[in-house]
């Protein structure tokens, strides 16, 4: 068994709202295997963003470690790279402007990064579209210029938030085939957020489901499906068990955190 | 501290902050000044200032000046709202009028109209009409087009509700189009005010004419340095409040946002 | 701003399309009213001169050389007061903007007094800098201050909370954050802010000038009143409307030069 790569232990992040402490994550502990696909899936609320930005280093104050490597996490980290959930291309630079950024970054002549920055166009299939901008672009194309910006930055570790949930359900398969087309052929360490099953059961190795809030491990599924995967996996027998497994875990938390939410908006409307 | 009081802390230090570097400063000002540092024939001691305050106010007709200044405003505030928005009406009615002017009352908005003031006097003389005409001419241009904004972004489906009841063009102005065009022209209305209060103000100033503007150049002309420094306060004050009532009509008048 | 939707109406025959008919119709109607006006004596005389006299008056101020001296006075005033009030709004605003606190503390006194006539100080301002260009300059540049340091700030505040997560997350330092992020991402506001800036600070000098000086633009102005020289007053007027809604026209295109959409 190789070392994981990351290991989370004991994460735990609490919010001061002006009604007092709230606890958006609790204990929580997973590790990441080099190579592995795992997700993170739970309801809205569940604190799944939270753990997403504690581990690429963009929430300072929480309880817990992060490891990489065996290194603390304390910042971003440099073997982690992150995709967002939000429109994050920047609307000024063109797609190999972009694209090249982490590079520019790092002081590399442009030549060079603009050639390599050509190579991760190529590998989500935007060639040709270099000297787009943005606002040319489809969400989708824009989504994948984002990926491919954070590809070249050469991350041991992809972690990714919800990069998908603004999409339309076709392009969504289509691009997770996509990226599973690149996880396979880079091998690369993935941690994908989502709150799609189908999602989670079409690209992973493991999903982890996590409760409503305050965020905990409510279990950690094996996905024994065949590799290499494509979309087609979709309709198959095992995939549609596996989505029925995550799901019955997955309803009681969602339908605890509907029923929370309710409650929270009665009490506000009342004078 | 509890997480309440903390919170409250949180909320009112900046505030505090800000106010205690003004008094500060103030405190700075009149030290510096009453050491012989800065002069007091250039800048008068704050506390002087202050006494200057009360004098202005109860020798120099405050009452009568305040009255003639916000006179003024209130005209031009009645004729930017006549012909603002019914300028703004007419251009949206008749699209090919917007294309033609549109532009042309924004650039109108961007040029320093407020330097053709000599013009001004020479056509309605040295008094109010001028003071009053400059501040409309600055002011209309927000008026009018906030009123096409404002008409232009009634949303579709509010339009297509009236259509569906069959309602005439008329009816569907005045009973859909205006009132959802409302708050975007009161907008244009207070925004309109304002600038017509900086000239309006201005002016009097600069032909010595009118109310406060006036008066600050006539104790200008008097070398009364404490009474200038205290009538300029006088109007910036009066600017804030005519600048915070206005927001507060407005956000009455859109209250959810 | 009410957005001008440039709709293209098929040109007539002729090549020529409604919206360019009307606004020549517009312009001649108008002219056509003035000369009218002009001949008819209805008014004080020469409140309304006739074109010609006005034409004339131009052609004269623009190639008598005395002009471009007063011009170069004025626009080096405007220069220095938008550089001065300009950047001082700049470095002001971007605190404000990056960070809450100074902002809560502060920026409600730059909002509530902003909108508030800045000619009255130029008694002081003659105080402190003299009777010469120093007073307008300062004039200038207190005016052009307010506008510049509100827009700024809120172009801060408006930036895409997300593309500086995405500047952190690759560990972009300081330096890198404020030039490849922070300041690209504000190109909207700071344009505008300047337009607004060049605006007002053009007001506040000219006004100045105005009311006391024995040169420039705002002296010529109202050398003309005093002399009663109508047509000069004209001419001096349209020119300096004709060069304020030129540059403002310029620095909006400058901005819109790039494709960027958002």
């Amino acid at each position: 068994m190789t070392t994981p790569i990351l290991v989370a232990d004991q994460l735990a992040v609490r919010f001061e709202t002006a009604e007092g402490p709230v606890k958006a994550v609790d204990d929580v502990s997973f590790s990441v295997r080099q190579g592995e696909f795992l997700s993170i899936i739970g309801p809205s609320g569940c604190g799944k963003s939270t753990v997403f930005n504690v581990i690429g280093g963009l929430l300072a104050q929480h309880d817990g470690t992060v490891r990489v490597g065996g290194e603390l996490i304390d910042g971003p980290h440099k073997s982690i790279g992150m995709v967002f959930q939000e429109e994050s291309t920047f609307p000024w630079r063109n797609v190999v402007d972009n694209v090249a950024f982490p590079l520019e970054l790092t002081g590399m002549a442009r030549d060079k990064r603009v050639e390599r920055a050509r190579h991760f166009i190529r590998m989500v299939g935007l060639d040709g579209f270099e000297k787009r901008y943005p606002g040319e672009l489809s969400g989708g194309m824009r989504q994948r210029v984002s990926l491919a910006r954070t590809l070249a930055s050469e991350p041991k570790i992809l972690l990714m938030d919800e990069p998908f949930a603004a999409l339309d359900e076709q392009t969504r398969l289509l691009l997770g085939d996509k990226v599973l087309q690149i996880q396979q052929q880079l091998q690369q360490t993935t941690l994908l957020i989502t709150h799609n099953i189908t999602e989670a059961v079409q690209m992973s190795d493991r999903i982890l489901v996590m409760t409503y809030r305050p965020g905990r491990v409510k279990r950690i599924v094996e996905i024994d499906l065949p590799r290499p995967r494509t979309s087609d996996i979709v309709g198959s027998e095992a995939f549609g068990r596996y989505v029925a497994q995550v799901w019955s875990d997955l309803r009681e938390e969602a339908s605890r955190g509907l029923k929370d939410e309710e409650e929270h908006m009665l009490h506000e409307a009342q004078p | 501290m509890n997480a309440a009081a903390r919170h409250a802390v949180s909320r009112f230090a900046p505030v505090a902050t800000g106010v205690a570097c003004v008094v500060l400063f103030f405190c700075v000002m009149e030290a510096v000044i009453r050491a012989g540092i800065l002069s007091e024939y250039i800048v008068p001691p704050p506390t002087q200032v202050l006494a200057a305050f009360g004098e202005v106010v109860t020798q120099e007709h405050i009452v009568r000046r305040f009255f003639l200044t916000i006179g003024e405003c209130l005209m031009t505030g009645v004729m930017i709202t006549v012909f603002g928005v019914a300028g703004g009406v007419l251009l949206h009615r008749y699209k090919l009028l917007q294309q033609a002017t549109e532009t042309w009352v924004a650039a109108l908005a961007a040029a320093p109209v407020v330097l053709a003031y000599p013009l001004f006097m020479v056509i309605f003389g040295r008094n109010a009409w001028t003071i009053i005409m400059m501040g409309f001419v600055a002011a209309l241009p927000p008026v009018i087009l906030k009123t096409i904004e404002g008409l232009a972004g009634t949303r579709k489906v509010l339009v297509n509700v009236g259509r569906s009841f069959n309602l005439s063009a008329s009816q569907q102005f005045w009973k859909i189009m205006l009132p959802a065009a409302l708050p975007t022209i009161f907008t244009g209305i207070r925004l309109g005010l304002i600038f017509g209060l900086i000239n309006v103000v201005g002016v009097e100033f600069l032909i010595n004419y009118g109310g406060l503007g006036q008066l600050i150049n006539d104790l200008a002309e008097r070398y009364d340095l404490p009474g200038t420094y205290a009538a300029i306060c006088f109007v910036i004050l009066v600017s804030v409040v005519f600048f915070m009532t206005l927001e507060k009509i407005e956000r009455w008048l859109r209250p959810v946002n | 701003m009410a957005a001008t939707g440039q709709l293209t109406t098929a040109p007539a025959r002729g090549g020529v399309s409604a919206v360019t008919a009307l606004r020549i119709g517009l312009i001649v109607a108008a002219l056509l009213i003035w000369e009218g006006l002009a001949r008819s004596g209805w008014l004080y005389r020469d409140v309304v001169p006739s074109l010609f006299a006005i034409a004339r008056a131009i052609v004269v101020l623009l190639t008598g050389g005395e002009y471009y001296f007063h011009l170069g006075v004025t626009l080096g005033e405007i220069a220095a007061a938008v550089a001065i009030g300009g950047s001082c709004g700049v470095v002001v605003g971007l605190v404000l903007g990056a960070n809450k606190f100074m902002a809560r503390a502060f920026e409600i006194y730059l909002y509530y007094l902003g909108p508030t006539p800045k000619i009255i100080f130029f008694p002081v301002m003659i105080m402190w800098f003299g009777v010469g260009s120093g007073s307008k300059v300062a004039l200038g540049a207190l005016s052009c201050f307010f506008p510049v340091a509100l827009s700024v700030a809120a172009g801060m505040r408006q930036i895409d909370k997300v593309l500086i997560r995405v500047g952190r997350s690759f560990r972009a330092d300081t330096r890198q954050m404020i030039t490849k992020i922070y300041l690209p991402a504000m190109r909207h506001p700071i344009i505008n802010g300047v337009r607004l800036g060049l605006g007002i600070g053009l007001i506040g000098t000219l006004l100045a000038e105005t009311k006391l000086s024995n040169k420039g633009i705002g002296f010529l102005i109202i050398n003309a009143y005093s002399t009663f020289d109508m047509p000069r007053m004209y001419a001096n007027l349209i020119v300096l409307f004709v060069i304020a809604i030129g540059a403002n026209a310029l620095v909006g295109r400058l901005g819109g030069l790039d494709r960027i959409k958002r």
